[in-house]
């Protein structure tokens, strides 16, 4: 006759404590596997916007960041911008700068194209367009999803290099020239690749395609 | 040792990138904004903790109560709204930093003027008496950094007598008083005789606080009016 033996209440404690590690060490590692699973991607044909001519599509590894663009407040930027994204010079651009929680920066077409990136020298290319100058007086609220022109030291050095602020930034305001806002997607924004201890990223994410929603 | 060596290093690795925007925009570390919503647009930003600037590290300043920094600001902030916000842009200044014992090479001084970085320094702790009047000074300071050829010094320096010359440099003088001469003979103060940058600041922050006019020498006319002309040309409203 074989006597069942009944497992001890401690026995008990740490079969639960080795299942529970079980699960989360299988379940992290899927988890860290795909930093976008959390991440909802917005389809824009499935919205409806007030001005669909001034909406850009920027997609990125984890989806769509729909941004509308503000031609009244700046009608060189945002002229520019359209130029760009309608010559599709925007595509396979890293974002090469990049904080965690506070912005991330892209536009580099010289140095940041995907293929040629130059770790040296990126950030510091231009677009050929040549500059354009600052937009900096129409009062503007940089707050989280602003997405501005990057500039040099000086003003009046726009060219195409851009960011978008995952914070509040007020001290933009006359600083910076606003191009518009995300309005749905910033989520895919904050999943860019970032590192610890420098704005300016190894190895980095890049723009897969920015276009206008309306050609 | 080694211990301490490691607990060094794991600092250093674990030390994330600082999202610190003022610092990114003025490159001056370890302050915070004060008050942002100003008239004129003027961000008044406050020491946090001390800070040190410079690429010899040379300028020093600290940080000061919330009590005194409070009493402060209201003196200040009065002052400096007396500048227009299109003459602030003109003029290059857009950042007013606040803290105390600001020195350079540990020569204490009111302010540190830089329209490059468009921002001016201010020890809100400088001598009580000439308070208001040496927010004004500096300021000068600014704007004449911003237009070094309307402010023209060869052409200052003639309207003094022949014999007069100015010393090289502000700090390579002893003549720092402040005090306002009854006798003015040219100058308004012994701080006036210093440079001719610094005279011209002397002419402009007495004119900004209310200068006497009765008591005017022919010299301090001239001066006068080449500070009243000059500003005009780069603000036709500026009004003194």
């Amino acid at each position: 006759m074989i006597e069942k033996i009944k497992a001890s209440k401690s026995e008990k404690v740490i079969l639960i404590f080795i299942v529970t590690l079980a699960i989360f060490f299988f379940g992290s590692f899927f988890l860290i596997k795909d930093k976008c699973l959390f991440v909802k991607n917005y389809d824009p044909l499935k919205i409806t916007f007030d001005n669909p001519k001034n909406i850009a599509i920027l997609n990125v590894t984890c989806g769509n960041v729909i941004i509308e663009l503000y031609p009244n407040i700046s009608p060189n930027a945002v002229k520019r911008f359209k130029q760009l994204i309608n010559t599709k010079s925007y595509d396979d651009v890293a974002f090469h700068r990049v904080i965690k929680d506070t912005l991330v920066q892209a536009g580099d077409l010289e140095f940041g194209k995907k293929g040629n990136l130059n770790y040296g020298k990126i950030g510091t290319g231009k677009s050929g367009l040549g500059t354009i100058n600052s937009e900096v007086d129409t009062p503007f609220n940089f707050d989280k999803g602003s997405v501005g022109f990057a500039r040099g030291q000086k003003y009046n050095t726009e060219d195409s290099q851009f960011f978008i602020i995952l914070r509040d930034e007020p001290l933009y305001e006359t600083e910076y020239t606003p191009i518009g806002k995300v309005i749905y997607g910033l989520e895919a924004l904050e999943k860019i690749k970032y590192l610890d201890k420098s704005q300016y990223v190894l190895r980095p994410d890049f723009i897969n395609s920015l276009r206008m929603l309306v050609d | 040792m080694s211990l301490i060596r490691l607990i060094i290093l794991s600092l250093f690795i674990f030390t994330q990138t600082q999202a610190d925007t003022i610092y990114n925009l003025i490159k001056i570390p370890n302050l915070e904004i004060y008050d942002i919503k100003t008239p004129n647009k003027l961000r008044y930003l406050y020491a946090k903790q001390p800070f040190t600037l410079g690429v010899e590290k040379n300028i020093n300043c600290y940080n000061s109560e919330k009590k005194i920094l409070d009493q402060k600001y209201k003196i200040i902030k009065k002052n400096l709204n007396r500048y227009s916000q299109e003459f602030l842009k003109k003029i290059n200044l857009k950042y007013i930093v606040l803290c105390e014992d600001l020195s350079i090479s540990n020569i204490n001084t009111a302010g540190i003027p830089d329209h490059i970085m468009k921002t001016l320094i201010l020890d809100i702790k400088f001598n009580e008496d000439y308070f208001e009047r040496v927010i004004h000074h500096e300021v000068f300071h600014i704007i004449n950094d911003s237009f070094k050829k309307l402010f023209d010094e060869d052409v200052w320096s003639k309207f003094n007598v022949k014999e007069f010359e100015y010393a090289e440099c502000s700090t390579c003088t002893d003549k720092l008083g402040l005090d306002t001469y009854t006798n003015t003979n040219g100058f308004l103060t012994e701080y006036s005789r210093s440079t001719a940058s610094e005279d011209m600041a002397e002419v402009f922050s007495h004119l900004m606080i209310g200068l006497n006019l009765d008591s005017l020498d022919p010299i301090l006319e001239k001066k006068i009016h080449f500070i009243k002309t000059n500003l005009l040309k780069i603000d036709e409203t500026f009004i003194l």
